[in-house]
């Protein structure tokens, strides 16, 4: 029987991370609280006062804000299904026996776009989508279409990014897929193969299953992601053409960094937390079932 | 009494000989010498006038030892690196000031007045002259409220650049007088067969505020304010404006709204847009034939009028001492800028690729003639508005409404009036909140 462990012990182990986490998470986050509270402008702390909740029912009641909230949630709605089914065929395509050497290459470029710095990302879209030099419109000259204004178009600026976030995140899906893949025992889908030779039924009854666990931190991550998503839009398009690609990060840099509004941008951000805790909630609700 | 004038003679003329001795020993050698070793930390931004200040940093910080340490910076990057260095008491001696900044920084307190340092015998260089700067550039770019906080440093205009050829090759001798001129007759003739008659960078950030929306409200008589800080933006004149811009877009590239200052100086380099009006600060990379293959073709002229006269835009920043720094890093910070701006070092300056705020390097014989923007710079310099944007502290926080709504007029969203209508609105709930209709704060821009 093992000696029972101290609790100075214990506190000695944890507390390093207990420590970490509330200087470098908890703290911010109650300091943004409290500037979230107050009028709280960068240009004028001489003003500094307590509003209560007023930067909340501001916030609360700003078409703007709802808007870069709509656009956010039109990009996760589009993108991550896009990601998801995508990367759910690379997965199955690598699952199958017999690919060799192509299963190791294919794994190691799929590390590439996510191993690009967001901001990377971002600037190589300006370069590649630019109207007159970039490659994308000297792509499409190939086959006869004519140049397309990519980023100074609100619609096509918007695809744009949708475009880029499913080409970084993509590769991310296919193998947390494939690493729920190759935990489905291999005698099950081998009894299964023998049942039936409906690739649907064996990835909807046997497969599945299995993948639920990834799909489930899928959705948590790429949603946490896409409500944060900042710095490819920033300097892709920097919020433009207009407000066409004004994510909700977009909007809270703007006004906490740019017209240096503390107090209206930690209201935002910390709105956009709780709505971000919430969507995590339903996904472990709904979708999260122990295999 | 004739004693008596005759002691105040002799002791005026002693005065004189005193400030005269005193005149002629002032070096920046000495001057400097009790800050030997002191580091000074200043924000460049990514531009030529800076690049020229570096390269002429080594021969300063020789004669001095004073260290300048240079933080370089985007300018878009710039106001909110300072603004948080400033807040946090952070590192920053110098103080790189937009001119539209200069009522934030000096409300906030961060900048301290020249006249500290113009008082003081023993920094103050006798040959500062600082009557020697445009008065307008002075004024605009480092003024506020009556008193002078920074010295002009990195000096803008508007000007147009004009390729020659493409305007010849249409059967014009010369640039458009007027905006009206440049729309109805160059617009259509230059037009065509993939090449654009203008380029007005649009880009939504400060160049959406300063370099396209402002620049067709003035000239028309249009202005952001009235006289008693509500929105002008609905007035006729100012629709004028905004109006006219709408129309002149179908002679400008496709994705305008896109085009940042690259964008737009590279696509007249490139010879694929015949007329831009941008920044004198650019003539660096227009005539430089790594990045420019029209440099045989350039023109420069001053902007086209409008019904309300040139009024171009102005734009630039001022370099001040910040109140953060001790006494020792104020001192050193003070001479590097006055031996940057001085008279003596204008035109390696200009040479080098800056554009200096003194009247007497544009008067040297063959400056006019090396430098082709100069007479339209000096002319669009004698006709500027200073608050060309205005520069209250609430500027940061307009030109994000500006930027968005403007951007929006442009690409159709909204209507000019409905851009307007909103744009003023939110101007206006800022201008509320900051105390200019309550009488809190003095109706100053």
């Amino acid at each position: 029987m093992p000696a029972k462990t101290s609790r100075l012990t214990l506190f000695g182990f944890l507390a390093p991370a207990v420590i970490a986490l509330a200087v470098i998470g908890v703290g911010p986050l109650l300091y943004a609280f409290y500037t979230s509270l107050h009028f709280f402008n960068l240009t004028k702390l001489k003003k500094i006062r307590f509003l209560g909740f007023d930067n909340y029912s501001s916030v609360l009641t700003d078409p703007v804000f709802w808007e870069a909230m709509g656009r956010t949630f039109t990009m996760l709605i589009i993108a991550l299904p896009l990601q998801i089914f995508i990367g759910l065929g690379i997965a199955l395509i690598l699952n199958r026996p017999g690919l060799g050497f192509w299963r190791v290459l294919t794994r190691l470029s799929l590390v590439l776009p996510m191993a690009t710095t967001y901001a990377v990302v971002g600037l190589l879209g300006q370069v590649m989508f630019n109207l007159k030099f970039g490659v994308v419109n000297q792509l499409i000259g190939f086959i006869g279409i004519g140049p397309v204004n990519w980023i100074g178009d609100p619609t096509n600026a918007f695809t744009v990014i949708v475009f880029w976030d499913v080409w970084q995140w993509t590769p991310f899906v296919a193998l947390v897929l494939l690493a729920g893949l190759t935990t489905v025992p291999g005698e099950v889908e081998e009894a299964a193969e023998l049942e039936t030779k409906n690739w649907w039924t064996i990835l909807r009854y046997v497969q599945l299953p299995f993948l639920i666990p990834g799909l489930v931190a899928v959705l948590i991550l790429r949603t946490a992601d896409t409500l944060k998503l900042f710095d490819m839009v920033f300097t892709l398009t920097r919020g433009g053409p207009g407000s066409a690609t004004e994510l909700i990060s977009l909007m809270i840099q703007r006004v906490g960094f740019r017209a240096f509004d503390q107090g209206v941008a930690s209201a935002q951000a910390i709105i956009l937390l709780i709505i971000t805790i919430i969507l995590a909630q339903i996904y472990i609700k709904v979708f999260y079932k122990e295999v | 009494m004739k004693f008596r004038t005759c002691v105040s003679g002799l002791a005026l003329m002693a005065g004189l000989s005193t400030g005269a001795a005193v005149a002629s020993e002032w070096t920046l050698e000495k001057a400097a010498e009790p800050y030997a070793g002191t580091v000074v930390d200043v924000v460049f931004l990514l531009r030529p006038g800076y690049e020229a200040a570096e390269a002429m940093l080594p021969e300063f910080e020789a004669k001095t030892g004073i260290k300048v340490n240079i933080v370089k910076s985007p300018y878009e990057n710039a106001l909110g690196q300072q603004v948080r260095d400033f807040v946090a008491n952070g590192d920053f001696d110098i103080a790189l000031i937009d001119l539209v900044w200069i009522g934030n920084f000096v409300e906030n307190e961060w900048v301290v007045p020249v006249s500290k340092f113009t008082s003081n015998p023993d920094l103050a260089d006798p040959a500062l002259d600082m009557d020697d700067f445009f008065p307008l550039v002075l004024d605009a770019f480092g003024g506020w409220d009556g008193e002078i906080y920074g010295l002009p440093f990195d000096n803008y205009s508007g000007l147009l650049f004009y390729n020659e050829r493409m305007l010849k090759d249409a059967g014009f001798d010369g640039p458009p007088k007027t905006w009206t001129e440049l729309k109805d007759v160059y617009g259509p003739a230059l037009t065509k067969d993939g090449k654009y008659a203008f380029a007005l960078q649009s880009k939504r950030n400060e160049t959406q505020s300063a370099d396209s929306f402002a620049r067709v409200l003035w000239p028309f008589g249009g202005s952001f304010l009235d006289e008693n800080f509500r929105s002008n933006l609905l007035s006729e004149q100012s629709q004028a404006g905004l109006k006219f811009r709408q129309d002149l877009m179908q002679y400008m590239p496709e994705g305008i709204v896109s085009y940042d200052h690259a964008e737009t100086v590279n696509a007249f380099a490139q010879g694929d847009v015949a007329m831009i009006t941008e920044w004198s600060a650019f003539y660096a990379t227009l005539t430089d034939p790594e990045t420019s293959s029209i440099v045989d073709d350039l023109k420069i002229a001053p902007e086209p009028m409008g019904p309300a006269g040139r009024k171009p835009a102005l734009g630039g920043f001022s370099l001040a001492v910040a109140s953060q720094a001790d006494e020792n890093e104020q001192a050193a910070a003070w001479l590097f800028i006055q031996w940057v701006t001085s008279k003596a070092n204008a035109k390696e300056y200009l040479d080098r690729g800056g554009v200096p705020a003194r009247q007497s390097v544009y008067e040297l014989p063959g400056v006019a003639e090396e430098f082709a923007f100069v007479p339209a710079l000096v002319e669009s310099w004698q006709d500027g508005v200073p608050e060309f944007r205005p520069r209250f502290a609430e500027w940061p926080e307009i030109t994000e409404i500006v930027q968005e709504w403007g951007t929006k007029i442009m690409l159709g969203e909204v209507s000019t009036e409905e851009g307007a209508k909103i744009l003023g609105e939110r101007m206006e709930a800022v201008l509320e909140e900051a105390g200019y209709y309550s009488g809190d704060k003095p109706l100053a821009q």
